[in-house]
């Protein structure tokens, strides 16, 4: 039996203006994601990977096309109508990891939970942090952490509220070679154990070829 | 985790720029704390003080009749006196209840305080009355007891050497019953001075007014001391109906008398408050600034604060915060800097109000002795009210901008 497909994009477009220049930074994407699988987007700075993963976790609209998310139409929406989409539908992790440098691990973990409106269950919270390898860091700060740690928090922040798709603006970017690895077989993990659907962008092509498929970016259209 | 904490960690993540904020919001409170207690203060002594004057209606010698007032109040030289004959005249009117002449007359204080204290001020307050009518206008009075106090009582009313002494007079002089009360007086018409001894037959309870720092006597005895036999400082007068119409009649009746005016307290409680009226509207221009100031600085403090954590909002926006949610966020961080300066402000100044208190007795010489300054808890709660109401409100626009960000150009400008 074929998948859901949760995201669904048609000739995604993603124009800007910079000074009397417009910026095609996406230019006509088709691209379909389904629960359960991992896609990769590939492709040098600058040919829109950025752009793609932030309208496929609904960050960013597309200024021309088609895009559905979890079946809702998100072409158009405002941003105000945007964070509903995201809600509880969409987990988001970043490079550069974006943890809260005042909350410990924890409380960062179930940062989303309090904007969901929901209750940090203790127990919940623990799961998660025993699922991502850190049940030993509950109460620490962010700063006492290292770079894998970080990111590992940074899952376990997006993992809280459940979601059915998992975006990754490369991941692992800022993480050394072994750790890049782990990360990504949490990743993995995730995917299979849970179902969740995963988008990441990666340059590196050893963690893209452990992906079900890939898509590769050229100046803002898909080119494989 | 709740959004307060969430809030709060936020603040004491600069901990220096939110103790300024809020030692601003502090002063400013403090200040208009201080201000309302001022308010609340002064008119409740002033009308305190003139309630234990015991009459609504005084007579006197033609002159400025708050000038008198006030020397009724705290004392001073320059007193006007009117003939004796017009007691005699106004005490048949119809509408009195209760009628009291009065002879007031300065003078020199003995420096024989003990413990070194010095003098309030240069003179002491004696006053001659009409014992009967004027323990009948102000029934409060009583005489102390106990050691060093037994046996007091008030003056024979024909004698000529005996006092009864009020409170503080008595303390400042170190009097007790049965001393010596010495006046150094200047009678009308002479440039000599003249020493009178007086034996102490009783000192009054504390009453918080002016009697407190009297010396009482009968009022013959004053007249003659002084040189000015027939002569009254004011005549205090309690009528059986007081409201404008009765006091407007009881004045026109009166005014045929051609040395004499007739003042109702209310009009000079209303004169001495409006006396410092300008001084209290200039503290309240420097409590407005100061609030002012306040506010932008809470503003300021939050927007920069906003803008150093613009990265941190788009990371908010990503993982699920809205609009409301941010705002919500930004302004309870303004709320708690208000309410961590409106906290502390109002306690420093309940604290700091005698203080205050003192400071305003020293610019501005009123002649009462209650307290100026009267932080109630409700004036306090007021405070921290309107600096909470002012607080959201200076959150508004922080708040609204932080709300307004777009997530992927707040993440990548945070970069």
């Amino acid at each position: 039996m074929e998948k859901e497909i949760l995201i669904s994009g048609r000739n995604l477009r993603r124009h800007y203006r910079r000074g009397s220049e417009t910026v095609k930074a996406l230019d006509g994407v088709d691209v379909d994601v389904r629960a359960g699988e991992s896609v990769c987007v590939l492709g040098p700075s600058g040919s829109g990977k950025t752009t793609l993963v932030n309208l496929l976790s609904a960050l960013d609209a597309p200024t021309a096309g088609e895009l559905t998310i979890g079946g809702r139409r998100v072409d158009g929406l405002s941003e105000r109508e945007l964070v509903g989409v995201r809600r509880g539908l969409l987990g988001y992790v970043f490079q550069q990891f974006h943890l809260i440098p005042t909350l410990t691990v924890a409380e960062n973990v179930a940062l989303p939970l309090l904007f969901l409106g929901r209750k940090a269950e203790p127990a919940e919270i623990a799961r998660i942090l025993e699922a991502v390898g850190l049940a030993d860091r509950a109460g620490h700060l962010p700063k006492e952490l290292s770079g894998g740690q970080m990111q590992r928090v940074a899952i376990g922040r997006a993992l809280a509220v459940r979601p059915r798709v998992l975006i990754a603006d490369e991941p692992t970017g800022n993480l050394d070679s072994h750790t890049g690895e782990a990360i990504f077989d949490l990743f993995q993990k995730t995917v299979r154990e849970d179902g969740v659907a995963l988008v990441l962008t990666t340059h590196n092509l050893a963690l893209a070829a452990r992906c079900d498929r890939t898509l590769t970016l050229a100046d803002g259209r898909i080119v494989a | 985790m709740t959004y307060s904490a969430l809030a709060w960690k936020n603040l004491v993540r600069r901990p220096v720029r939110t103790a300024l904020t809020a030692g601003g919001v502090a002063l400013a409170v403090a200040v208009a704390v201080s201000l309302g207690g001022f308010n609340l203060g002064y008119r409740q002594a002033i009308a305190g003080s003139i309630e234990q004057l015991g009459f609504q209606v005084m007579v006197m010698a033609k002159g400025c009749p708050y000038e008198a007032a006030t020397l009724m109040l705290k004392g001073g030289s320059g007193l006007l006196y009117l003939p004796e004959e017009a007691h005699a005249q106004i005490r048949t009117d119809p509408d009195i209840e209760a009628i009291t002449p009065i002879f007031i007359g300065i003078a020199e204080k003995q420096n024989v305080a003990l413990d070194g204290t010095p003098a309030a001020s240069a003179f002491t307050i004696l006053s001659g009355v009409e014992l009967d009518s004027f323990r009948a206008m102000k029934p409060w009075l009583k005489l102390k007891t106990g050691a060093g106090y037994a046996g007091g009582r008030w003056f024979a009313p024909d004698s000529t050497n005996e006092v009864v002494m009020g409170y503080e007079a008595a303390e400042y002089e170190q009097r007790k019953v049965g001393d010596t009360f010495y006046a150094t007086v200047v009678p009308n018409g002479k440039v000599d001075s003249e020493l009178h001894a007086f034996t102490v037959v009783g000192v009054l309870e504390r009453t918080g007014a002016q009697d407190d720092g009297t010396v009482f006597l009968p009022l013959r005895a004053a007249q003659t001391m002084f040189g000015r036999e027939n002569e009254l400082t004011i005549i205090g007068i309690k009528l059986k109906e007081f409201n404008g119409i009765r006091m407007r009649e009881f004045e026109g009746r009166w005014l045929k008398i051609p040395e004499v005016q007739v003042v109702s307290l209310e009009q000079v409680k209303g004169a001495l408050v409006s006396l410092v009226g300008t001084a209290q509207t200039m503290v309240a221009a420097v409590a407005v600034i100061a609030i002012l100031v306040a506010i932008i600085g809470v503003i300021n403090s939050i927007l920069t604060s906003v803008h150093e954590r613009t990265g941190e909002i788009g990371v908010l926006k990503a993982v699920g915060a809205g609009r409301a949610q941010i705002f919500r966020l930004v302004w309870l961080e303004t709320l708690l800097t208000s309410l961590a300066g409106a906290v502390p402000g109002s306690l420093l100044a309940a604290g700091g109000a005698r203080l205050t208190d003192a400071a305003l007795r020293h610019l501005l010489n009123i002649g009462v002795t209650q307290p100026l300054v009267r932080i109630t808890p409700g004036l306090l709660g007021a405070a921290i009210l309107g600096a909470v109401v002012l607080g959201l409100l200076a959150g508004i626009w922080p708040a609204g901008r932080a709300a307004g960000l777009r997530p992927v150009e707040a993440i990548r400008s945070g970069e």
